[in-house]
């Protein structure tokens, strides 16, 4: 069993057509999308709001949805920690392979990791969605 | 001795073709010198183009009088006027159609003129432009063998599967922000005064602004939405493991230039969400100790969030970013392709 997924594994095509071609229609996709947004756009422009005021603080100030978590966030904790998670959760993240240096060696530790992963993307929208409606 | 005949037949066919050109062009310039109203004393139309239009000069000898020609600019300042003539300047873009399509017809005419003459002559086979061109770079620089090494690399088969793509659609859709970005950077106008108008100027006045807006818009939140998709692909597979860690590194920089993209280009419509969710980003910045009020002020240069932070944010948005991005993900290709694509488990 675990032979012939390995053999599977081993074959190999060329980058040139082969491989090139599957992109090629992953980016004809992509640019259909585009080209249907496009359209839509001329529809229904993206807008604008106001013009910007300084005198004038509206009354609730949204970032973009990636930043609705971290916004969420600081709505409960202070201002400092939630400034400085962020930036040691990234370096953290960027750091990561050093840190986990074991070699994978089963398809339980992708398990493992694979539930972090859920959770933290769970907690992650999870925030997201709560920073939107509230 | 044959064949030094066939160059004077062609020297010959060559200097006839000139000279009925230049028979055909002294003609086509001069014909109003050779009509019956030049005969009987009209001295001043030697080179006068509108002699050859009939409707013009046709019903009656003074052409400058007619009602149809009231409103035209006088024939000897009229810049076309075979365009009035036929009723076709109207569109801006017509010389240029124009100019394309008799080139383009001169060009494939002379092409058909050069692979004649010279399949009769040289009595060779024609060798196509294309591997011409192939020729004369190889011939000066030799790069056939490393591009052919590049593009027969063999790519392992489980790569076709669709999580594989999500970092070619992140590159793809940075490519498409790169077009899209340019085509709105020739009308945006990045000052408080101006920037709020020029977006309104591309949303209603340029043709196709708002698909371009939209198509910007849109493509930024995908772009960071693949980005998010393939780390954690990577990161479930355990791609970043040794010896990918520094591919992971400049991944998760890649991913921290994404968000300053979105982060800069929020500013720029310059409505009252840009200011104030700028306001507000910023002072999260300011809040980091220790060097939070250097980043505060590297962000909005000086304390408050004013037009020197427009240009600022402009900037890193056309320029540091772009360029940092580039840089990044050049890198990160070129890991990749050396170290070939990870084994999943």
């Amino acid at each position: 069993m675990a032979d012939t997924t390995n053999a599977k594994d081993q074959e190999t095509i060329p980058f040139y057509p082969d491989h090139v071609r599957t992109e090629f229609r992953v980016v004809i996709g992509t640019v259909i999308v585009l080209l249907i947004i496009g359209a839509l756009g001329l529809l229904s422009p993206v807008g604008l709001g106001q013009p910007a005021d300084p005198m004038d603080t509206p009354a609730h100030i949204k970032p973009e949805w990636y930043f609705l978590a971290l916004y969420q966030l600081l709505k409960y904790i202070d201002k400092t920690i939630g400034a400085t998670l962020p930036v040691i959760a990234l370096a953290l993240l960027a750091l990561w392979p050093f840190l986990d240096r074991k070699p994978d060696t089963s398809v339980k530790v992708k398990r493992v990791r694979s539930i972090a992963v859920a959770i933290v993307v769970v907690v992650l929208v999870a925030m997201t969605i709560w920073g939107e409606i509230s | 001795m044959r064949k030094f005949s066939r160059v004077i037949i062609l020297i010959g066919v060559a200097l006839g073709f000139v000279g009925f050109s230049v028979f055909i062009g002294f003609f086509a310039t001069h014909a109003g010198a050779f009509s019956p109203d030049a005969e009987a004393g009209n001295k001043n139309n030697a080179a006068d183009f509108d002699r050859i239009d009939p409707i013009l000069s046709a019903p009656e000898n003074q052409p400058n009088s007619l009602s149809a020609s009231a409103s035209l600019p006088p024939p000897q300042k009229d810049p076309c006027l075979h365009c009035h003539i036929t009723g076709e300047d109207k569109n801006l873009w017509t010389p240029f159609f124009r100019w394309s399509f008799f080139s383009g017809v001169g060009v494939v005419f002379a092409y058909g003129l050069y692979r004649t003459t010279s399949a009769w002559r040289t009595r060779l086979p024609w060798k196509p432009f294309p591997r011409r061109a192939a020729d004369w770079i190889e011939e000066r620089y030799q790069i056939a063998e490393p591009v052919s090494k590049i593009l027969n690399k063999p790519v392992p088969k489980y790569a076709l599967r669709w999580w594989y793509c999500l970092g070619g659609i992140t590159a793809f859709l940075f490519l498409v922000q790169g077009v899209t970005g340019i085509m709105l950077a020739f009308y945006y106008n990045p000052t408080p005064e101006a920037a709020y108008a020029s977006i309104q100027y591309i949303e209603t006045e340029v043709r196709f602004g708002s698909a371009i807006r939209m198509i910007h818009h849109w493509a930024a939140n995908g772009m960071i939405v693949m980005c998010l998709a393939h780390m954690l692909r990577v990161f479930i597979m355990g791609a970043f493991k040794r010896p990918r860690e520094l591919n992971w590194v400049s991944g998760i920089l890649l991913l921290v230039l994404t968000l300053v993209f979105g982060f800069t280009g929020y500013l720029l419509p310059w409505d009252q969400r840009a200011y104030w969710a700028t306001t507000v980003g910023t002072e999260i910045a300011g809040s980091i100790p220790g060097i939070g009020n250097l980043a505060l002020v590297f962000l909005r240069v000086g304390w408050d969030v004013s037009g020197q932070t427009l240009s600022r944010f402009y900037s890193l948005h056309v320029l540091v970013a772009p360029l940092a991005t580039v840089i990044f993900m050049l890198a990160h290709f070129m890991m990749v392709r050396r170290q070939g694509i990870a084994r999943p488990l």
